[in-house]
């Protein structure tokens, strides 16, 4: 199916819309492999959002879809309200990306690289090229042939290279790559500071921790297809509950509990038991499993509900997902 | 502009527009200037290609004219003037209009090639400018780098030729003063018969056993003529003379297209017509390296096109191929080629050698050549559309 085909009636048209990214039912196909699976997406803008999956989860394609950079079988979507591939000069004018790892020409400079770039931007990003190169720090460095460049500061001037349209809408395909810890967490407070200014980042990473420090709002997406999607507070509220337990007998408390129906997993410890509650379970079972083990004449040391972690979350969902099928 | 955040500080703090920008017309196939211009630096900043663009295109006829001046300063006698007429035509035809449509065809296709290549392609897309936009800005980029270059070359060929010519023109090995009228050239050969009838050709029944050496200096005797043929010493003066006026008549017409140097209406016609040739090499270069995708094998193939294919394909007519030779972009600039020109690859010492080429009227080999520009450049341009960036 050509572009043309892609319906895009139905997309919200609107640049007033709440969302940066709205897709619907977007598919894309490379031969019998769909990379693109029927997807619903919709991206608060003034956040940071994460995209999340596996390794040819299709996250990288999405983005190259929503970007115009390859096409669309099928669906819908839009770019600051703006239907694409439609309207792809005027959504695209508010958009910064980097797709993959950032290349530039080697034999220019990073400053000369840039003023490339923005001669197909409006006029005014011309004037925003020292700026971009001060805010991502490499102002000391713009002069100096890119391919001297390490692979962090490719990245940063990728990310140069996205502000000088003065998005709203910032699209980063793993932009941690390359970069040592203090790089991450330059990259990480500079995420932050856009979003603080009003853009919105959505950033596809592999690296879930720092996409937990990073972002409000992620979507799950495995082979194609969005699985899960929200703020990150309201998908771990509705994970799987883990409870640390210190008693004085811990084979003879997982008898007691694996009795119940409260435990859906539990594992012997040195100092106790861990408690897997299953998705769902309110705190009333805390005090639950708290009263059996007391009423069995177990003493109780403690009882600690563990934090998920988003990591875990995005295991247990994949993991649950791979036992469906 | 509507901010939602403070304006740009101290700290590089970017502010952000809420509105899209301005009418920038983003979506137009029409490149702006700004373009163009990084195109141009992004081109120039390639310093082994310009280098290599500037050694074969303007490098090479310097050394080889310098080479002569030196030679012709160091030793008249043994060399000759570096410039001329016939220095002219050779360096032109035999290497200006080759290298300049290699030079052109290289610099073709790494413009059309190199943002792929190196990664570029795919943040430009990102800019939203039309793809149409971002083709079509290499052309005019391309051409200004070109054009001059082809310019310089060529410039300093037609000064050389110009102001270091000959003082007498060497025609047939003999030295004869320029610009003579028909008579004049009768009476001069009358004076000078035994140059005339040993040094020009001569279609007649009369022959004198003689010949011009290397040195200018006629030299009598010959393999060719039968024992009891007549000599100088058996001719008398009345009928030598008659001799070197009829010759000097069969070659008058001749002489008359050969200068001292070349005029300037054929340095404008062939500085037109090298360029012509140097604005299909782009443009097809461009055109065939974003339809690859690639720059190597483009302009191999260039150079195939132009040093084997079409040399073989103007001269050697095919019955049923004949139309398909005439489509050959090489063939149509050969017969565009000014007048007063060898043909161009050698092969010939005049305008008469084009009627060894596949013959072609001028109006087709217009069509041709802009078929082969409108062609390749669309085809280049509908890849770039369709490409995944």
């Amino acid at each position: 199916m050509s572009v043309s085909s892609v319906d895009e009636t139905t997309t919200t048209n609107s640049e007033d819309s709440r969302w940066a990214v709205e897709t619907h039912g977007l598919t894309k196909r490379f031969g019998d492999n769909v990379a693109v699976n029927d997807v619903e997406l919709l991206v608060p803008r003034g956040c940071a959002f994460g995209y999340l999956g596996p390794n040819g989860a299709g996250k990288t394609t999405l983005i190259r879809v929503l970007l115009g950079l390859t096409h669309a079988d099928k669906g819908t979507m839009a770019l600051l309200g703006v239907p694409v591939p439609r309207h792809r000069d005027r959504a695209l004018a508010r958009v910064g990306a980097i797709v993959d790892e950032p290349r530039f020409h080697g034999h220019l400079s990073g400053r000369q690289n840039l003023e490339i770039l923005a001669a197909s931007r409006e006029r005014a990003a011309r004037g925003r090229i020292d700026s971009s190169l001060e805010r991502v720090g490499m102002t000391h460095r713009a002069d100096d042939r890119v391919s001297k460049y390490s692979m962090g500061m490719r990245q940063r001037l990728g990310v140069a290279a996205c502000l000088l349209g003065d998005p709203q809408l910032l699209i980063l395909d793993e932009p941690m790559n390359g970069l040592d810890p203090a790089g991450m967490h330059e990259m990480r407070d500079m995420i932050l500071s856009l979003v603080a200014e009003g853009r919105t980042v959505m950033l596809s990473s592999h690296l879930l921790d720092e996409v937990e420090r990073t972002c409000d709002a992620v979507a799950i997406v495995d082979h194609g297809k969005v699985i899960r999607q929200g703020s990150i507070t309201e998908l771990l509220a509705g994970s799987a509950m883990e409870l640390e337990v210190g008693c004085s007998s811990p084979e003879r408390a997982r008898t007691v509990l694996a009795a119940s129906p409260l435990g859906e997993r539990v594992d012997v410890e040195t100092s106790g038991l861990s408690i897997h509650l299953p998705v769902g379970t309110g705190r009333d079972a805390i005090a639950e499993i708290n009263r059996l083990l007391v009423e069995d004449g177990i003493a109780v040391y403690h009882l600690e509900q563990l934090q998920v972690s988003l990591e875990s979350w995005f295991l247990q969902v994949t993991s649950r997902l791979g036992e469906h099928e | 502009m509507t901010s939602v955040a403070n304006e740009s500080t101290s700290s590089g703090t970017i502010a952000v527009s809420a509105i899209a920008p301005s009418h920038d017309n983003r979506g137009s196939w029409i490149p702006n200037g700004a373009m163009i211009k990084t195109k141009i630096m992004e081109l120039r900043k390639r310093r082994g290609l310009m280098a290599a663009l500037i050694v074969v295109n303007i490098g090479v006829p310097t050394i080889f004219l310098l080479v002569r001046l030196i030679a012709h300063a160091v030793a008249p006698k043994s060399y000759g003037p570096a410039g001329g007429y016939a220095i002219y035509t050779d360096l032109v035809a035999g290497v200006m209009y080759v290298f300049g449509f290699i030079v052109a065809a290289t610099l073709g296709c790494t413009a059309g090639s190199s943002d792929l290549t190196d990664g570029m392609f795919r943040h430009s897309v990102i800019t939203g400018r039309s793809r149409l936009a971002l083709y079509f800005a290499r052309i005019p980029a391309g051409l200004a780098i070109v054009v001059p270059l082809v310019a310089v070359g060529f410039t300093i060929v037609c000064a050389v030729c110009v102001f270091a010519a000959p003082t007498q023109l060497n025609y047939q090995g003999v030295n004869i003063p320029p610009g003579l009228t028909a008579t004049g050239f009768n009476h001069w050969a009358a004076d000078h018969p035994k140059e005339v009838i040993c040094g020009l050709p001569y279609n007649g029944p009369e022959g004198v056993p003689c010949f011009i050496n290397g040195h200018g200096k006629v030299v009598v005797g010959g393999k060719s003529f039968p024992p009891g043929a007549p000599t100088f010493k058996t001719m008398s003066h009345t009928q030598i003379e008659t001799l070197a006026v009829k010759v000097a008549k069969q070659n008058y017409a001749d002489y008359a297209r050969t200068f001292l140097y070349p005029s300037n209406a054929l340095m404008i016609r062939t500085g037109l017509w090298i360029e012509l040739e140097a604005i299909i090499g782009l443009i097809v270069g461009l055109g065939l390296a974003s339809l690859m995708g690639q720059r190597t094998v483009p302009v191999v193939l260039m150079i195939v096109l132009e040093v084997i294919l079409t040399p073989i394909f103007s001269r050697t007519p095919i019955a049923h191929l004949i139309n398909v030779q005439r489509g050959l972009v090489g063939l149509a600039t050969d017969h565009l080629e000014p007048g007063g020109l060898p043909h161009a690859f050698g092969g010939g010492n005049g305008p008469g050698q084009v009627a060894q080429l596949v013959p072609e009227s001028r109006t087709v080999a217009v069509l041709v050549i802009v078929a082969w520009l409108v062609g390749w450049t669309a085809l280049g341009a509908w890849r770039m559309v369709k490409r995944d960036a």
